[in-house]
């Protein structure tokens, strides 16, 4: 199990370099394009214990965001947030052959991220009130609603992001330009593109359709229709 | 049969959501998330946290925070437990029941340090690793155990 190779258990003070795996990669699966990766998140987890690396990257890639926002709501500075960050994903791989539920990942991710927040708050608070009363009150994580919309918003821009990156380039430029804050002038979109205003309208909705039937989003659609038919 | 569900404007502000908060990610925040998968493959038994003298005060706002008092770690393994009083310049260890070998102590990203573990099972490490780190214990019975992550 190399993490010194060798007999010389002589106490050697100097340093390995790196991680033991960084020395045998994990091999690369052969099969399959190396393409964007739409596998649910449970697939990807359980590629990622077999050693998949670009499923791990899918994972972080996808979540990245989530953890990203809970140090945000957290106010931690960028060092701090970087430490989380760090964390939760050491965390991650070393829990991955005991995951039981994959799919509950985001939710899990959400969690520790929280506690990690936590965490670095309360040390930098030790450290800068010598000998003060510690108040662990100001968390600002009161209600588990405000969690459980987050992990829910996570899982709804990801498979967004996702859907958008599958839309024909067409597409993607057109709703790239529509999202553009401050919004592009309709003159300028038709220019840029080399259509007619006029068929912007039609063409965005056409792209929107395409994105609503991507299978990601579709699902989370229908998900969403016991909660009371929307009435838009 | 779901064309009418997200309505178009909905769907446009959803996804300039989702654009939005994966552009507000730094790049280097998702490469440090990419490299942690490095540590994946380590072939050891993970010993888990089950106490942790920091977490109890944070856990009793009404404590006193010492400024310079050791914060004390329990981590369990089926082999063996490792205990540790994390001080201001080095960690104190001991693995319990005792038995020699050695350990390293790795940060996440550099260079890992060696120390002897002795025949009473102590360890000395210094100064203390950057953090988050891990211990891994080998005893020259052949046993390998490595703690979860600590961060300081």
């Amino acid at each position: 199990m190399g993490m010194v190779s060798g007999p010389g258990r002589t106490r050697t003070m100097q340093g390995i370099h790196g991680p033991p795996a960084a020395l045998r990669r994990p091999a690369r699966r052969e099969d399959g394009p190396a393409m964007r990766d739409d596998s649910p998140v449970a697939v990807l987890v359980s590629r990622a214990r077999d050693g998949d690396r670009q499923a791990w990257d899918t994972i972080v890639d996808r979540y990245a965001p989530l953890i990203w926002s809970i140090c945000r709501r957290y106010r931690l500075d960028r060092a701090n947030a970087d430490d989380v960050g760090q964390s939760v994903w050491l965390r991650l791989v070393d829990q991955l052959a005991l995951i039981r539920e994959p799919a509950a990942l985001p939710g899990w991710l959400a969690t520790t991220t929280r506690r990690e927040c936590g965490r670095v708050l309360s040390a930098a608070r030790r450290q800068e009130a010598l000998g003060d009363a510690v108040d662990a009150a100001d968390v600002p994580d009161g209600e588990p609603a405000v969690a459980e919309r987050e992990v829910l918003a996570a899982e709804r821009h990801a498979a967004l992001r996702e859907a958008f990156t599958h839309l024909p380039p067409r597409c993607q430029e057109l709703v790239g330009l529509l999202l553009e804050d401050p919004p592009v002038p309709y003159a300028d979109i038709s220019a840029k593109l080399g259509i007619p205003v006029g068929s912007i309208g039609p063409s965005r909705a056409r792209c929107l359709d395409r994105l609503r039937r991507y299978p990601a989003v579709a699902a989370l659609i229908s998900n969403e229709i016991p909660a009371g038919g929307d009435p838009e | 049969m779901t064309s009418q569900q997200w309505a178009d404007d909905r769907l446009m502000a959803e996804l300039g959501e989702a654009v939005r908060a994966a552009r507000a990610v730094p790049p280097e925040f998702t490469e440090t998330g990419k490299a942690a998968y490095t540590w994946r493959t380590v072939d050891a038994e993970l010993a888990a946290l089950t106490f942790d003298s920091a977490a109890q005060a944070a856990a009793v706002p009404a404590v006193r925070a010492e400024e310079a008092s050791p914060r004390f770690l329990t981590f369990a393994g089926s082999e063996f437990t490792i205990e540790l009083e994390i001080g201001a310049d080095s960690i104190m260890g001991q693995i319990v029941p005792p038995e020699p070998g050695h350990v390293d102590a790795c940060p996440a990203t550099g260079a890992a340090a060696t120390a002897e573990i002795d025949e009473i099972g102590c360890f000395i490490i210094v100064p203390l690793p950057s953090s988050p780190f891990r211990l891994h214990c080998h005893t020259t019975a052949g046993v390998s155990v490595l703690t979860t992550w600590i961060t300081l």
